[in-house]
Formats: structure tokens, C-alpha cells, sequence
């Protein structure tokens, strides 16, 4: 008996140590970049690395004022809650017709299932031709169209998961009471469905939000966004690696901040509702 | 009841708005990059017309050397990052479905860096990979190891760019894997308990049998997600050193908004399409038959 317990033990132990190991390779690339965000110029360069220091905001200081972060910014925040804003709105109605009457049967679905197999690169020259006629290259309208293309299906798988756990009793009744299928949707669905709808507009801005692709393509100026900024941080001539955290630092902290928030969801989401 | 046929005109209407977005957005350029596909046009010399070439673009991109080098590239990176990521994955998974203290926290923490920006993500690794003030070089030095130019050399680059790439996307298979053992019926590892079978018998003929649904998913997604890998690359190598981390998306960027050769791009892009398609199919086959 005692044997057994001491083996157990060990493998208690290892497994700890597995744990730890992988949790410091996962977590250890997001603690450096902030940590020398905080640095100052001569500190981010120094080998040995420098562990305790006393912070500086000197990095985001330079990234506001000479190349103008906060313009992208704001592009980014505009062009992301929009495009929630419509992806969720649209989407869950979308979601809600083909969750309880079936709409369009499985053809329907999975069309919307393919686009989110379609490499992106793959429509931007049709895209981009068709959008330079139309004159509205650097334009935020063009990005937050072209990214219902990834937030729409997702909206519309992962909100079907959620209506598709209310039952459909709830709303019958109240059909039965007098109101009509929209009234039911409004007052009966939609609040219960309020968890996993917020879920969902939570990742679809996360998504907008990180965005590469299509911003580098159609975007020039006006309607640049903040990821793409991060790349006009390197220079050819001088790499300043504290900018360069300091504004992957801002990209990423909101998206760590929702991330937690709808931790529970992440997982529905990333597989359109597959899992859960 | 009384209004079934009302009840089915307002499905239709609640699905449109999506259905033409998505509409607009996917069959017109789809329908495009077939016609541009059999076009020779230059964006740059928008002014020489369009002109009907055949499948001269199809046969001179089956002749293009950084075609095939661009291909293989995408399929080491994606066969090698899915293969990788699954077992990793796997492994982690089931260590965290055992009796770990902290496990809500530690998954917590799993998590984060799937969701961060792969841009993001490209810049912070280049600062931990850069040979003169990355802190994996210094790492090596304290273990008395040479330090490399990682994303510089040839013979490394492709191999640090895939690390930056199982780094952000081992999670999702540890998420997507440890949702499926958590969701798997309690009823055949108990018969199993008592027909005396074996750690492993049990993971070979029950746990993995039953895990099949989750597992084919979580590679699904992965293997799309690989297959366009562009981001990373972009700010890591931009497909250097001479070529050896260019796939297939960073190869179509480089012709339609660097050579502005559309029709070549758009060829280009059919076939980039039409393979995912054919790969994708084929996962939904295995999944269909375990239905």
C-alpha cells in the first residue's frame, strides 16, 4: 500500500512539473513583451536581460505622440464595434430562423460552414478590384463589410448552439398568449439568449479587432488599423523593440481582458458551435 | 398553427440580410477569379485591355518553380504545426482532465494565446527570436549553447516560425480535446474497470474511439487555419530568407499587390481554393462515416 502511495506521488510530482513547464512556455512571451514595454531605451538591449527595473510609460509616450497610435486606434475600436454591431444583429436573426425553422435545411448551413474555409488572401484581388471601382479603398466601411465574411458565419453557428437550448415551449406559450412570433423573439428569446449573444459579440470584435489581411490591403491611411500600425513601428534603419511592445502591449491587453471575460464560450466559438 | 405559411415567409425574411452580405461578398469574387482566371490584365497598365489567354495561366503556374517551392513550404509548415499541436495537445489535455489543483486557473491561462493577434504575436516572438537581444540567445548562452539568427538562417527559419505557430495554437487543440474527454459517457470506462483492462487498453479502445468527434474538429479547424498562414510570416520573415518560409498565401499577395499580375493571382487563388476545399471535404467525409 505504501509503495503505491509513494508512486502516486511521484507521478503527482512530474505531472506538476509538466504543468509548470508548459505553462511557462505559454505564458512567458506575453509577461516579456509587457515587461519591456515598461523599459527604457538602453534597458530593452541589455544582455543579461534586466528583471527588476522601475517601470517607464517613456515607450507609449513616443508611440502617441510621434506616430499618432491613437489615430489607428480609434480606427480599430470604430471599425470593430461596428462591424459587431452588425455582424450580431443580422446573425442572430439569421441564426434564430435557421435554429427553429430549419431555413435553407442543410444546404443553407453549410454554405456558411464553407466560407470559413476559404483562405482570405484568396478574394482580395476580385475584392480589391471591385472596391478601388466602387472608390472606397482606405475607407472604414470597406473593412467593416469584409469582415462580416469571418464574424457573420461564426455569428450565425454559434448563436444557433444558443437558441437552439431554448426550448421552443417558452415561446409557444406566449404565441398562445396573444403575441406574434416577433413579439416572442423580442421578449422571450433574445433576453434569455442575452449570455450567448454577448459571448458572441465579444469574440466577433476580438476577431475584428486583431485583423491583419484584409487592413493591409485595403487600407492605406484613414481607415489604417492598429495591427497594421504595429509593422510601420519597424524601421529599416533602427528596430526600437520598446515601441514595438509597447504597442503590441495595447493590442493585446484588451483581448486578454474579454478573453477572460468569455472564457467559457472560447471554445464554442472557435468551432462554430461544435463544441462546447 | 394558423399561420404556418406566414410563419415561413418570415424565416426567409429573417435570414436574407445575412444570406446577401454573404451573398455579395463570396460569389461575386468567386465568379470574378474564374474570369480573371482565363484573363491576362495588369492592374499596374489598367489601360491595355483584358484579353482572353485559355489556360495559359493554369499551365505556366504548373512550370513556376516559387509555385511548387510556395506549396511545400505550406505543406511542411501545415502537416508538421497539426501533427505537433494534436499530440501536444492531447497530452496536455489529458493531464489536465486528472486530479490537478488550480486546473480552472491554469486552463485560464492556456488560453490566452490563441486569442491574441497573430501580428502581435509575430513582432513578440521576432523580439525573443532576434539574435542580438532575443532572450532565447541568451537562454542558450547560460546553458553554454551557441546562439543562431533563427528567423535568418535558411536552415532555421521555417522551423522558429512554426514554433511561434505551436506556441499560439496548442491551446485550441488543449481546449477543443479537454471539452470532448470532459463531455465523453462514464458508463464504458466503469464496464472497463471491471473487465480489468489496462491504462492504456482503456485509452486505446475506449477513450480515443469515443474522442474521435472532438479530435477530427480540432484538426479541421487547425489545418484550414495553417493552410492560410499569413500574418506571422508577414512581420517575421516576409518569406526569407531566400524563399524558404513564402506559402501559398504570402506567394498570391506577392503577385496581386506586389506584380499586380491579376489574372496570374487569381489563377493562383483558384487553385489555393480548391485544395482547402478538397482537404475540408475530406474531414467531413471521416466525420460523416462516425456518424
Amino acid at each position: 500500500m505504501r509503495h503505491i502511495k509513494s508512486k502516486t506521488n511521484w507521478f503527482n510530482v512530474i505531472t506538476y512539473i509538466v504543468i509548470a513547464l508548459f505553462l511557462f512556455f505559454f505564458i512567458f512571451p506575453i509577461f516579456w513583451v509587457i515587461s519591456t514595454s515598461l523599459k527604457t531605451r538602453v534597458q530593452t538591449f541589455s544582455i543579461p536581460p534586466v528583471w527588476i527595473f522601475k517601470p517607464t510609460l517613456q515607450s507609449y509616450k513616443t508611440i502617441f505622440s510621434e506616430i499618432l497610435f491613437s489615430h489607428y486606434l480609434i480606427n480599430s475600436t470604430i471599425i470593430a464595434i461596428l462591424n459587431t454591431i452588425l455582424v450580431v444583429f443580422i446573425g442572430s436573426l439569421a441564426a434564430y430562423s435557421i435554429a427553429r425553422f430549419k431555413t435553407g435545411g442543410t444546404n443553407l448551413s453549410f454554405w456558411i460552414l464553407s466560407i470559413r474555409m476559404v483562405p482570405p488572401i484568396v478574394v482580395t484581388v476580385p475584392l480589391f478590384i471591385a472596391f478601388d471601382k466602387l472608390r472606397m479603398i482606405d475607407n472604414h466601411l470597406t473593412l467593416i463589410l469584409l469582415y462580416t465574411t469571418f464574424n457573420l458565419p461564426l455569428a450565425i453557428w454559434m448563436m444557433r448552439a444558443f437558441f437552439m437550448e431554448i426550448p421552443e415551449e417558452l415561446e409557444e406559450s406566449a404565441m398562445i398568449d396573444g403575441c406574434s412570433r416577433m413579439q416572442a423573439l423580442w421578449k422571450i428569446v433574445f433576453p434569455l439568449a442575452r449570455p450567448g449573444i454577448a459571448a458572441t459579440a465579444i469574440l466577433c470584435f476580438i476577431f475584428a479587432w486583431n485583423e491583419f489581411l484584409f487592413a493591409l490591403i485595403f487600407t492605406r491611411i484613414v481607415a489604417k488599423t492598429a495591427p497594421l500600425a504595429l509593422t510601420s513601428l519597424m524601421t529599416e534603419r533602427e528596430i526600437y523593440w520598446g515601441r514595438i511592445c509597447a504597442g503590441a502591449t495595447i493590442v493585446i491587453l484588451p483581448v486578454i481582458i474579454f478573453s477572460l471575460i468569455v472564457q467559457k464560450h472560447i471554445v464554442r466559438g472557435l468551432t462554430f458551435g461544435a463544441m462546447k | 398553427m394558423v399561420c404556418r405559411k406566414e410563419e415561413k415567409f418570415l424565416a426567409y425574411i429573417l435570414v436574407l440580410p445575412a444570406v446577401a452580405i454573404l451573398g455579395i461578398l463570396t460569389l461575386y469574387p468567386f465568379g470574378f477569379m474564374i474570369y480573371l482566371s482565363f484573363h491576362r490584365w495588369k492592374a499596374s497598365l489598367p489601360q491595355i485591355p483584358k484579353s482572353f489567354v485559355g489556360l495559359s495561366h493554369f499551365t505556366r503556374l504548373f512550370q513556376d518553380e516559387f509555385f511548387w517551392s510556395a506549396m511545400s513550404v505550406t505543406f511542411r509548415f501545415l502537416v508538421f504545426v497539426v501533427t505537433i499541436e494534436f499530440f501536444l495537445g492531447l497530452f496536455l489535455a489529458l493531464i489536465l482532465t486528472r486530479d490537478v489543483k488550480g486546473k480552472s486557473i491554469i486552463r485560464t491561462l492556456f488560453l490566452l494565446p490563441m486569442m491574441l493577434a497573430p501580428v502581435a504575436v509575430g513582432l513578440i516572438w521576432r523580439f525573443i527570436l532576434n539574435d542580438k537581444v532575443g532572450i532565447l540567445n541568451y537562454f542558450f548562452s547560460v546553458i553554454h549553447l551557441p546562439s543562431q539568427s533563427w528567423l535568418g538562417d535558411v536552415h532555421t527559419a521555417l522551423g522558429a516560425i512554426m514554433l511561434i505557430d505551436i506556441w499560439q495554437w496548442t491551446p485550441f487543440m488543449i481546449l477543443v480535446l479537454l471539452a470532448g474527454l470532459q463531455s465523453l459517457p462514464e458508463e464504458p470506462f466503469e464496464a472497463a474497470k471491471i473487465d480489468g483492462a489496462s491504462a492504456w487498453q482503456t485509452f486505446r479502445f475506449i477513450t480515443l474511439p469515443l474522442l474521435k468527434p472532438a479530435i477530427l474538429i480540432a484538426l479541421l479547424f487547425r489545418t484550414i487555419d495553417a493552410y492560410r498562414i499569413f500574418d506571422i510570416i508577414f512581420v517575421t520573415t516576409y518569406g526569407g530568407p531566400v524563399r524558404s518560409t513564402e506559402p501559398l498565401s504570402l506567394y498570391v499577395y506577392r503577385n496581386g499587390f506586389r506584380h499586380y499580375d491579376m489574372g496570374y493571382t487569381a489563377a493562383l487563388s483558384l487553385i489555393m481554393l480548391i485544395i482547402i476545399i478538397a482537404i475540408s471535404q475530406g474531414y467531413l467525409k471521416l466525420m460523416a462515416r462516425g456518424e
